[in-house]
């Protein structure tokens, strides 16, 4: 079937609960089992090993959440947007399910291409936060320190990563457009057993903080934000040693970022939680739009 | 008391950003059961990492008709990798079934699969990590019932000390009949062994506590199990089989993983058994009658199958599926209709004597990747031997139509140190793989001969039970490593590689599968240090094996490589597959005379006893060829 009699239909899912977990190829393989038991009519590539014909948005990583995946699965015969959705979600695992589909224009650039911009925003619950705040200088707010150190690594410029046996490079001045920490103080209702998050009072230290990355990539590469979150950590754990208190954040990014850094924990976070919230594509006069018009417009060509 | 039925993956969610393959842990996947609320649960393990033990067949089958019982509920257990148990160990979290993230000790029965004679420390490892004491002496009333059961079930003797039942043979009426009995029981507030005891009472089970071990003679080191008097059990347990094959569901599989496996496809057994009568070969006795699934059976539970579970490849199963006699009519069927959707069809490794380039083909989706096949001696007489019934000219004529029909690659898979095997025989599998080079040379055209690559596998053979050849020992060590030598010396061409089966590892097998009950300790010891996944080469380590033998008393070379006489008992006689013994040792007979016993799908009943100890026959649906 030559390529001009396709559709090209559009889905956004979710990646979210248990299956945050699975990496890019395993999320590549079942959603190509959902297209699959969905009965779509999928077209498949030519050659020796015909596969389905479909693109993926960028890789998330394993553990990393996600509101706002994308693919494009190419059909040889049109079924209107929202059956197919249908279809699909009821092939689905939940935790993995799409919740929109159009159609988009054969021509238009491929999805990994054209998202350029992409939001994170995670939770990190700190492993003890009053001793944390008590370590760092003059008794000040940890996340306005936290927020200084995040400034100092976007002024460094980028960090050099341990990945595999290999040393890598991530640029955070072309991708890191904007960073924000947030206290949140949990409280627990002893009643209905229900978690609750707050701001902290005055003079409170909070057990969580909430950071919301905005970022944005190039050829030259995006940003991974469990890399940004465990040079941040490693920065404010060696702040907090004794002796370095005095010195300035700056400082503090530069003596960590000597040696490539190892992604793994660094005694700050007990755990985080990272979720990609939103990606946008540029239009021609700049304006960063979704994908796809917004769910409830997704009802057909 | 029993530990509770709750989900704890809150206890492990926090492990699993820091080991490798994080999916292997979290559930959720398409398809899988569960019943949240039931009265019996039965959580059915393989004993190994996920993604070894996912696709397995027995357990899928089980698990399917198991939550298809009113009020009962089967989960899936797997061995967590080293690096996940050790973290778990060190947090003190308990081993947690799959769907319901429950504690394995909750659970009112916990069955394990047994798949081969190398995953003996896998069970202890499981129920430690499980926190269930490892001998079924010491278990309590609030522990679960442990069951097992699998190919491997046949000398069950080196782990009759930590199971508390074995279901002999197929499984499909016999775990719905265990599980109920154990219900009923458990609901009569019986206390723990004579609910055991009244399993044996349920035809193909094996309940080891009613036995206990006799010696024929000072020759008999390993003994032979007897039922204790006024015990009722049976003096031996014949494994079930099912009533009717074609009226079970072809699908056995409901779940689809997330987790990338080596068999990543969906499997359809199209026919069970084989009764080519390879000498060697345990599985060729033990899953006899041959019983075929009908074409149109087959074609429809692939498109069932496929629709169900969305996989893009198909693979039709068993031990020898080109002996179907309708498989090229299903090939073709099946190629048609999935013609154009991306989908393949796949079949097990084909036979040396039928080998078709074009069936090759057809199920390599125009592929042409490596070959392989099985020709197990280099010599006619060895093979006459074996009873593997194929000759040179069979090698020749597969070969050159592989050349011809453009493979490059191929494999061939032999044995060393099989019954009466000389030095003759050794040279003889150089001499087959030059012989193969140089057709190569002949057909290949000049500028593709780059891309030949010819090589050579060769297992050390492990005597098995329940086959003519169950009275030999295995080839000693040193001998090993000398032929081992005499045919990388031997091999002229240089583009044929050979490589070998550890003989560590083989040495191993052969202590767990002609011992009995007195190698039990020796597993235990083993595992206390250390040794669990000896399947994988990486974790296997003999030193351990021979520091946990020694200080058992145990002599593993004597155990692997002393025969043992006709006419004794032997350590598996209590547990049979229902073959006569009169067969095995006419067979045994035949063989050091190297006359060879055809198939009997193929001419008539060659008198192995099973059909009429079991009250079977073969199903054939066509002619076979
Ligand atoms: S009893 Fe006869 S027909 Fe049945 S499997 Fe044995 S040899 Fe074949």
């Amino acid at each position: 079937m030559s390529e001009e009699n396709l559709f090209r239909l559009r889905v956004a899912y979710v990646k979210q609960g248990r299956l945050r977990y699975l990496g890019h190829l395993e999320v590549l393989r079942t959603i190509e089992r959902i297209v699959r038991r969905a009965g779509l009519p999928y077209a498949v590539t030519q050659g020796f090993s015909p596969h389905m014909k479909i693109s993926f948005t960028s890789a998330l990583p394993v553990g990393t959440a996600s509101v706002c995946e994308w693919y494009d699965v190419y059909l040889e015969t049109y079924v209107p947007a929202r059956r197919a959705l249908a279809s699909l979600r009821k092939a689905s695992p939940a935790d993995l399910a799409p919740y929109a589909a159009g159609y988009v224009d054969l021509r238009a650039a491929s999805l990994s291409a054209a998202l350029t911009h992409a939001a994170y925003r995670s939770t990190l619950e700190l492993n003890d936060a009053s001793a944390l705040a008590g370590h760092l200088p003059q008794g000040a707010p940890s996340v306005g320190r936290a927020l200084q150190i995040l400034n100092a690594l976007k002024a460094h410029g980028c960090i050099t990563y341990v990945r595999g046996r290999k040393n890598k490079k991530m640029d955070l001045v072309n991708t890191l457009d904007g960073a924000m920490v947030t206290e949140f103080v949990r409280e627990k209702d002893p009643h209905s057993h229900t978690e609750s998050l707050r701001a902290p009072k005055p003079g409170e230290i909070g057990d969580l903080w909430g950071l919301a990355l905005v970022t944005r990539s190039s050829e030259k590469g995006a940003l991974r934000p469990e890399v940004l979150i465990r040079a941040w950590e490693k920065a404010l754990a060696f702040w907090g040693q004794a002796g370095n208190h005095g010195l300035g954040a700056e400082e503090v990014v530069a003596e960590i970022l000597a040696e490539p850094l190892v992604v793994e924990p660094y005694g700050v976070f007990a755990h985080y939680e990272v979720t990609r919230v939103s990606q946008q594509m540029e239009t021609k006069d700049g304006k960063l739009v979704e994908p796809l018009p917004r769910p409830q417009d997704a009802s057909g060509r | 008391m029993r530990a509770a039925y709750e989900d704890l993956f809150h206890l492990i969610e926090p492990l699993l950003q820091g080991v490798e393959k994080p999916s292997r842990y979290i559930d959720h996947e398409w398809g899988a059961l569960s019943k949240p609320d039931a009265r019996f649960r039965v959580c059915l393990v393989y004993p190994d990492t996920y993604e070894v033990g996912l696709p397995n067949q027995g357990i899928a089958i089980l698990y399917r008709i198991l939550n298809a019982q009113e009020g009962i509920s089967c989960e899936r257990g797997y061995l967590p990798w080293v690096d996940m148990a050790d973290a778990m160990r060190s947090r003190n979290i308990p081993l947690l079934s799959l769907e319901g993230a429950a504690p394995l000790a909750s659970f009112d029965v916990v069955g394990f699969h047994i798949p081969h004679e190398m995953a003996a420390t896998n069970y202890l490892e499981t129920l430690d990590l499980a926190g269930i004491p490892l001998l079924s002496a010491e278990r309590g009333e609030d522990d679960p019932i442990i069951i097992a059961g699998g190919p491997s079930v046949y000398n069950p003797e080196p782990l009759a000390p930590y199971i508390d039942a074995f279901l002999v043979g197929e499984g499909e009426e016999s775990i719905v009949e265990v599980a109920r009995e154990l219900e009923r029981s458990r609901d009569e507030g019986l206390p723990r062994a004579e609910r055991v005891a009244r399993l044996a009472r349920i035809a193909g089970t094996y309940v080891p506590s009613l036995y206990e071990v006799a010696y024929d003679s000072e020759q008999a080191p390993h003994g032979h199990a007897v039922p204790r008097a006024d015990s009722g059990a049976p003096a031996v347990v014949y494994k079930r089989v099912i009533a009717d094959f074609s009226a079970t569901d072809p699908i056995a599989q409901s779940v689809v993983p997330y987790t990338e496996l080596v068999h990543d496809r969906l499997s359809i057994e199209v026919l069970r058994g084989c009764a080519r009568g390879c000498r060697f070969c345990q599985a060729g006795i033990t899953y006899r009658p041959v019983r075929e699934r009908s074409a149109d059976q087959i074609v429809a539970a692939v498109a069932r199958g496929l629709e169900q579970t969305g996989y893009d490849e198909v693979s039709l199963t068993s031990l020898s599926t080109t002996d179907h006699s309708q498989c090229e009519c299903v090939l073709d069927r099946l190629n048609e209709r999935l013609a154009g959707t991306g989908i393949s069809v796949s079949i097990p490794s084909q036979r040396l004597d039928s080998f078709d380039p074009e069936l090759a083909e057809a199920v390599a989706g125009g592929k042409r990747g490596g070959l392989t096949f099985a020709v197990e001696a280099g010599s006619q007489r060895l093979r006459d031997v074996i009873n593997k019934n194929v000759t040179e000219e069979d090698l020749d004529r597969a070969m050159r139509a592989a050349f011809e029909a453009g493979w490059r690659r191929c494999k061939l898979y032999f044995m060393m140190g099989l019954p009466t095997e000389t030095d003759e025989d050794i040279v003889g599998i150089a001499r087959l793989a030059d012989h193969v080079v140089e057709l190569a040379r002949e057909i290949v055209p000049k500028d593709q001969r780059g891309g030949v690559s010819v090589s050579i596998s060769v297992a050390v053979f492990v005597p098995k039970s329940h086959t003519p050849f169950q009275w030999c020992g295995q080839l000693e060590r040193d001998e090993v490593k000398r032929r081992q030598q005499l045919l990388l010396h031997s091999v002229r061409s240089r583009q044929v590689r050979v490589s070998y089966h550890d003989a560590d590892v083989s040495l191993l097998e052969a202590v767990l599968s002609r011992g009995g009950r007195d190698i039990a300790p020796l597993i235990l010891e083993a595992w206390r240090r250390g040794a669990r996944f000896d399947a994988w080469s990486e974790q296997f380590d003999l030193d351990r094996w021979r520091d946990a033998a020694s200080a058992c008393g145990i002599d593993l070379d004597r155990v692997a490589c002393e025969p043992y006489e006709i006419g004794q008992h032997l350590p598996w006689d209590h547990v049979s597959p229902g073959v006569s013994p009169g067969f095995l040792e006419r067979e045994y007979r035949r063989a050091a005379q190297a006359e060879t016993t055809p198939d009997c799908t193929r001419t008539s009943c060659t008198g192995c006893g099973i059909c009429p100890r079991l009250g079977a026959e073969n199903v054939i649906e066509g002619e076979r060829k």
